[in-house]
């Protein structure tokens, strides 16, 4: 975790800043799967459940596991799914 | 004139009289014999509502729909990991059965999100999943077919030592498959567009057959390294 994401986690979590993405990675394959479940990024998510790992797919390092606001549970696939139409739905936000 | 002869002479033909093969009436001049009737080894045989779609109706199942803009997505009520999988995963195999929403889409998402997450436990459940693979295949379904044989791929691929798990109960499984493994489409030059949705049931049998027979060799080479060593 960046100091970046470490100021924002202490500190009342709001962004400055927001983006569309333009190509897909592996960071916004991630932000992809937070956001479906409800949560800007990964700094948000930590922030309001209160943990400190997200249980991840060792192959690919993509976000196994996440629990929405709700309580309710999203499992994602160890492969890409987010496509290429879905990927300037994604935010990238700034702190 | 012309048409009344004919219509006379149509009125004086025989109809012919149709009779079983191998019968008396069948070596009469007139008759035809009739070919045999269609054993109906193809045919769709529906399943009666499955296990699946009872409890699912009655509540006990944790999940539900939530529609997201690239497709529905199951949200599990209770964390996978603390699940029994010797109660819940035969409920969802025989789900599979089931061809209508939500209960189609519930149990093949379920059983992938299930097998994602299994651990070693899942081996133990294999006797308890045979029945419902063998019910839900003989249905004779094509959709159905599909949609399990892509998650028997899944379940080898799940965890260590299912392909040799599995090896004891191919007499319940592949008599289906053996039966259907000839349902391809034969196009010449053409082009097959289910080949990319991955539809064609010949070709889905062919390919969960040699990960099968992958598996198995690995595991036989692998118990012949351990003898040796």
């Amino acid at each position: 975790m960046s100091d970046q994401d470490a100021v924002a986690l202490n500190s009342e979590v709001k962004p400055k800043s927001m983006i569309r993405a333009k190509l897909w990675s592996d960071e916004i394959e991630n932000l992809y799967r937070f956001q479906t479940a409800g949560y800007r990024d990964e700094v948000e998510y930590k922030h309001v459940k209160q943990v400190d790992l997200v249980e991840r797919w060792p192959e690919s390092g993509f976000v196994k596991k996440l629990q929405r606001k709700d309580n309710t549970f999203y499992y994602y696939n160890k492969l890409r799914e987010c496509d290429d139409k879905e990927v300037h739905k994604v935010k990238i936000y700034a702190y | 004139m012309c048409f009344l002869i004919r219509t006379l002479q149509l009125g004086k033909t025989k109809t012919p009289s149709y009779a079983e093969a191998f019968t008396v009436k069948a070596m009469m001049k007139n008759s035809i014999v009739k070919g045999p009737k269609k054993a109906g080894a193809f045919k769709e045989r529906p399943a009666k509502p499955s296990l699946f779609r009872i409890f699912y109706d009655r509540g006990d199942l944790p999940v539900a729909v939530r529609p997201e803009p690239t497709g529905n997505k199951i949200s599990w009520k209770v964390d996978i990991v603390r699940f029994d999988y010797s109660h819940l995963l035969p409920i969802f195999f025989d789900g599979l059965s089931e061809t209508t929403m939500p209960y189609e889409f519930f149990a093949r998402q379920g059983i992938h999100d299930l097998l994602d997450n299994a651990g070693p436990e899942i081996l133990h459940v294999i006797p308890h999943i045979i029945l419902p693979i063998r019910k839900v295949l003989n249905t004779r379904n094509r959709q159905v077919i599909r949609t399990t044989l892509k998650i028997l791929q899944h379940l080898i691929v799940a965890h260590d030592g299912i392909g040799e798990a599995l090896v004891p109960y191919y007499p319940q499984i592949l008599p289906v498959l053996n039966l259907l493994k000839n349902m391809n489409v034969n196009l010449g030059d053409g082009i097959d567009y289910g080949q990319q949705k991955r539809e064609n049931i010949g070709n889905l049998i062919l390919e969960s057959w040699r990960q099968w027979r992958y598996t198995e060799e690995n595991t036989l080479s692998t118990a012949l390294y351990n003898d040796q060593t």
